[in-house]
């Protein structure tokens, strides 16, 4: 309990115990961490999640199979249809469903469009808990375009609840695919400037380089997933690893930058960004305009008792799901491995021996979201 | 000389910066007057629920209770009970507690005659939420108020002018209706 | 049937003052901000001119109608403090709001105008609150020891030839005692609020206070010893050839890094960094005493750029176009080109706001002690040299 309940040493007076969160305007959500703090240097560090807790697992027992799809998006909600996958993706498997090829596109366009959607949420957070006001709005501004394409085809724009089993709920908009290519013409003028405000930026140099390092060992060990993991170098990317959709059909890279450090986390969420947009420009070319964008799905979904895990990567690394059926309409279990929630371990381990300011610049470098870490 | 050349980095990285920001002055701002000025939605947009009637005022339901079984946060509430004369189920209750509903529009899929459907009329606030706790006569008021809506069956409707309801032009359908809804000779052509 | 909870016509429409907020009218805008100038300009005749010449009419200029003359000038300077910040605030919220794709305040007045006038009339509403952990005495002290400290840097600005309240030979002097003064301000605030966020905003305000006004001091004796005076007029006049930041370009350089340090303004905000330590010293403060926390501020981003404007880039110099010297109308031109020479340099500092993000305390400390220290004692060195050579 005493790791948990931080209290004060007795008899040392230099040290001051400070509650950072959960209302704090740098944690993102509801992130609650009490550090103890040595004049501005960080000496303990214990994170408290769970103020968002939804008891999301123990619902979907409760719920039918395509039920289930609705409360997955609640969970990391900036990045909309990226959470549905999985379970999507782990059913489908279960009940041998067939899905088409164009169906199979299209759902990746919307995975990409989310990731970068998430991306640029990141980088406007990132940004302001250092400091910089601007480059908040033009990312929201971006991300307003990523949310208006959405929600001409899916109807809603954060959680559209768009997947199915066996492919998407419906077609896409006719205007679909001009309005992507439109928006990635204009997302790579914007990459310039991001370029100039966020990665070129020296006082951003000052912050971020040689802070927060997280060595390949620490990081494989922790299970950190996604660009984190990336950062210190591990090329360990579920799109390449266990290819999943559309995306052995793309070329792609997976950057990776061997220093660990925070602005090796940045340079690697906006190389994913670049890398984004090309999967994007390939999949337009590739994507039929017409055809079939839902496979031949039974009307009573009740998979053979078993189990299934899929995993995708998400914007904040490996989002898995364990389904277990029973035979049943419901599934008898559903367990969600978060991404965020893995990578927000790693906390205490950066955080010691920080400062305070850079406290704040690892956290957001973590770029934790609390629907998905509480669940 | 290598600090000098950083020192010039800097100061020419800064440079680019605060010109990256300040050429946003020339260029007209993105923002929409919302108040004053309406945003247009997409015809498919989930902004909220209401049960349509026929033209002539009759009910489209026939309270299959399909709506309610596919309601992942299960807000819908149906009574119904069977008509003594003719054939069918009749409504006693018809209750979208709006307050808890993820407006995820799994009813609207669900729907086989596109009774229920979904609205552009976003503007719910209320300082009393027991006023978003729809009954039957809540819903339909929607659905007149509505002067458009979209079920996945029948794509988007209109209401005229005249109290008729009929269906949108292929342009203003969401994909995948746009093909089937075109009439025959433009297909063949 | 419940009551549909919206009626048909329900948009939240505020009461608009004469204006259609649908677009961007930057004439409008612009009008406004010339409207802010001239007032404030108006204000200054009136100080300097308009006030001596009324007194001096009436025969009270000795004894107690001088100290009264005074006491009417500091009274009209705190209504120019006052314009100031109501002008510099809408600036501000105007021009972040125009770089950052929106448009800033639109709603109250002509193109969002007066704005910043309800803003103040909503802090004068507001509850006076003291927390109960705070020292109650300190606390309501501190938001005043801020604001007298750094109005009090307006009695050695010369806003034209002669047009200074204290024209005193020891000018610079006393602008390095008062400017330290407001950190005391700072300080106390933070430390008596019983609040552990305010407490390390405090400490680093007093960090931060420690590291840069020593180069700022130094910079002050670089001026003073090119200028050969300590009196600001004199150093005004030293620069009638050739304005100082060219010859200066080192030590000018230097004053403005210390001067956004001093005004806590971005890159070197610590001390309040919001997304750090929420709102620093001043997070417990409502009211009237955050509004004079906040004027403090906003006063502080006038004079610190008008001292830029005094040391490095002529002060009240710009062409007469054939008006005597030293009439009053040479003078209002003056104060003019004084203003208007501010009012850029204010621009420069409210744009580095909205481009760079926060450096980190330990940064700006290891740079004042190991850059900023040793190249303003080298400027220092240098403009001696430079002055035994030529002058």
């Amino acid at each position: 309990m005493s790791t948990m309940n931080l209290e004060p040493v007795p008899g040392r007076t230099d040290e001051m115990i400070v509650n950072m969160g959960p209302q704090h305007p740098a944690t993102h959500g509801v992130l609650r961490v009490v550090l103890g703090l040595e004049g501005e240097r960080i000496t303990r560090a214990v994170p408290h999640i769970g103020y968002l807790h939804r008891n999301h697992e123990k619902i979907e027992e409760a719920r039918t199979y395509p039920m289930v799809i609705a409360y997955t998006d609640r969970m990391d909600y900036v990045s909309g249809t990226q959470n549905e996958l999985p379970f999507v993706l782990a059913v489908e498997d279960m009940l041998g469903v067939e899905v088409p090829d164009r169906a199979k596109k299209i759902r990746t366009i919307f995975f990409e469009l989310y990731r970068l959607a998430s991306h640029l949420v990141w980088m406007g957070t990132a940004m302001l808990d250092l400091g910089a006001i601007s480059p908040f709005l033009y990312t929201f501004w971006d991300r307003e375009i990523i949310l208006g394409i959405v929600e001409k085809t899916a109807g809603a724009r954060m959680l559209p609840n768009y997947y199915t089993f066996g492919g998407v709920r419906r077609d896409v908009h006719p205007d679909f695919f001009k309005d992507v290519a439109d928006f990635l013409d204009h997302m790579e003028r914007r990459m310039v400037d991001y370029e100039h405000l966020v990665l070129e930026s020296p006082v951003v140099h000052a912050r971020t380089k040689g802070v927060g390092v997280l060595d390949q060992e620490r990081a494989v060990a922790r299970g950190v997933s996604g660009p984190v993991l990336r950062a210190s170098g591990v090329a360990y990317d579920v799109r390449k690893a266990f290819p999943y959709d559309a995306y052995p059909d793309v070329e792609f890279e997976i950057p990776t930058s061997p220093d660990g450090d925070t602005y090796a986390r940045f340079w690697v969420r906006f190389q994913e960004m670049y890398q984004s947009i090309r999967i994007l420009r390939q999949l337009l070319e590739l994507t039929p305009k017409t055809g079939p964008y839902k496979g031949r799905a039974p009307a009573r979904l009740k998979p053979p008792a078993g189990e299934r895990y899929r995993a995708v990567e998400n914007s904040r690394g490996e989002l898995g799901v364990l389904v277990v059926s029973d035979g049943s309409d419901k599934p008898y279990r559903v367990k969600h491995r978060g991404a965020a929630f893995s990578n927000l371990q790693i906390i205490p381990d950066l955080f010691v021996g920080a400062k305070f300011s850079d406290a704040i610049a690892i956290l957001s470098s973590l770029d934790p979201v609390f629907g998905e870490i509480d669940r | 000389m290598s600090l000098l050349q950083e020192v010039w980095q800097a100061v020419k990285a800064i440079g680019t910066g605060m010109a990256t920001v300040h050429k946003r002055v020339y260029e007209e701002a993105p923002t929409e007057f919302y108040p004053y000025v309406k945003p247009e939605l997409p015809p498919v947009s989930v902004q909220s629920l209401a049960l349509v009637e026929n033209e002539d005022g009759s009910e489209r339901c026939i309270v299959c209770l399909q709506c309610e079984r596919a309601c992942p946060a299960q807000v819908i509430t149906i009574e119904r009970h069977r008509n003594p004369e003719g054939k069918g189920f009749l409504i006693d209750r018809f209750d979208i507690d709006l307050v808890n509903c993820m407006y995820c529009a799994a009813c609207v899929e669900a729907c086989p005659v596109s009774s229920i459907v979904t609205i552009q009329d976003f503007e719910m606030s209320t300082y009393d939420l027991q006023t978003l706790k729809a009954d039957i006569d809540f819903l339909h008021e929607q659905a007149r108020r509505a002067r458009q809506w979209y079920s996945p069956k029948f794509g988007v409707e209109l209401r005229t002018d005249d109290g008729r309801i009929e269906k949108a032009p292929p342009e203003m359908q969401p994909g995948g209706l746009a093909e089937i809804l075109k009439p025959a000779e433009e297909v063949d052509s | 049937m419940r009551p549909i909870p919206i009626p048909e016509d329900r948009h939240f429409r505020p009461r608009l003052i004469g204006y259609d907020p649908q677009k961007s009218r930057p004439w409008l805008e612009r009008t406004v901000y010339a409207a802010y100038v001239f007032v404030f300009w108006l204000i200054v005749i009136a100080t300097y001119a308009g006030v001596p010449a009324l007194f001096g009419a009436l025969g009270w200029d000795g004894g107690w109608g001088f100290v009264l003359m005074r006491v009417l000038q500091v009274v009209l300077l705190f209504l120019l403090s006052a314009v100031i910040a109501l002008l510099l605030i809408l600036v501000l919220r105007k021009y972040l709001g125009k770089v950052q794709e929106r448009f800033g305040p639109m709603h109250y007045g002509p193109a969002g105008g007066i704005q910043t006038v309800f803003d103040a009339l909503k802090l004068l509403a507001k509850e006076d609150f003291v927390p109960a952990a705070a020292d109650a005495l300190t606390f309501r002290l501190a938001p005043a020891v801020t604001f007298v400290a750094s109005f009090a840097m307006f009695a050695v600005i010369p806003f034209a030839s002669g047009w200074v309240l204290a024209d005193t030979n020891v000018g610079l002097i006393y602008l390095i005692a008062v400017s330290t003064l407001s950190a005391y301000g700072v300080l106390l605030g933070g430390v008596s609020s019983g609040n552990k966020w305010a407490l390390i905003g405090a400490l680093r305000a007093g960090a931060q206070m420690v590291s840069y006004e020593i180069p700022l001091a130094l910079v002050f004796l670089t001026v003073a010893v090119w200028s050969g005076t300590l009196r600001l007029g004199g150093i005004v006049d030293a620069q009638l050839g050739l304005w100082n930041f060219l010859p200066l370009a080192l030590p000018f350089v230097l004053y403005v890094i210390a001067s956004l340090a001093e005004l806590k303004h971005i890159p070197f905000d610590f001390p309040e960094a919001e997304s750090e330590l929420i709102a620093g010293y001043n997070v417990e403060y409502s009211g009237m005493s955050f509004a004079f926390f906040f004027l403090a501020e906003f006063v502080e981003l006038f004079l610190l750029p008008a001292l830029i404007v005094v040391f490095f880039f002529g002060g009240w110099h710009g062409p007469l176009f054939g008006i005597e010297p030293g009439s009053l109308a040479a003078g209002a031109l003056e104060s003019l080109y004084f203003t208007l020479k501010t009012a850029v340099w204010v621009w420069i500092f409210l744009w580095i706001r909205a481009t760079l993000p926060r450096y980190r305390d330990d940064q700006l400390m290891e740079f004042a002690w190991k850059a900023m220290i040793p190249l303003a004692l080298f400027g220092l060195v240098l403009a001696a040299y430079m002055r035994l050579i030529w002058r």
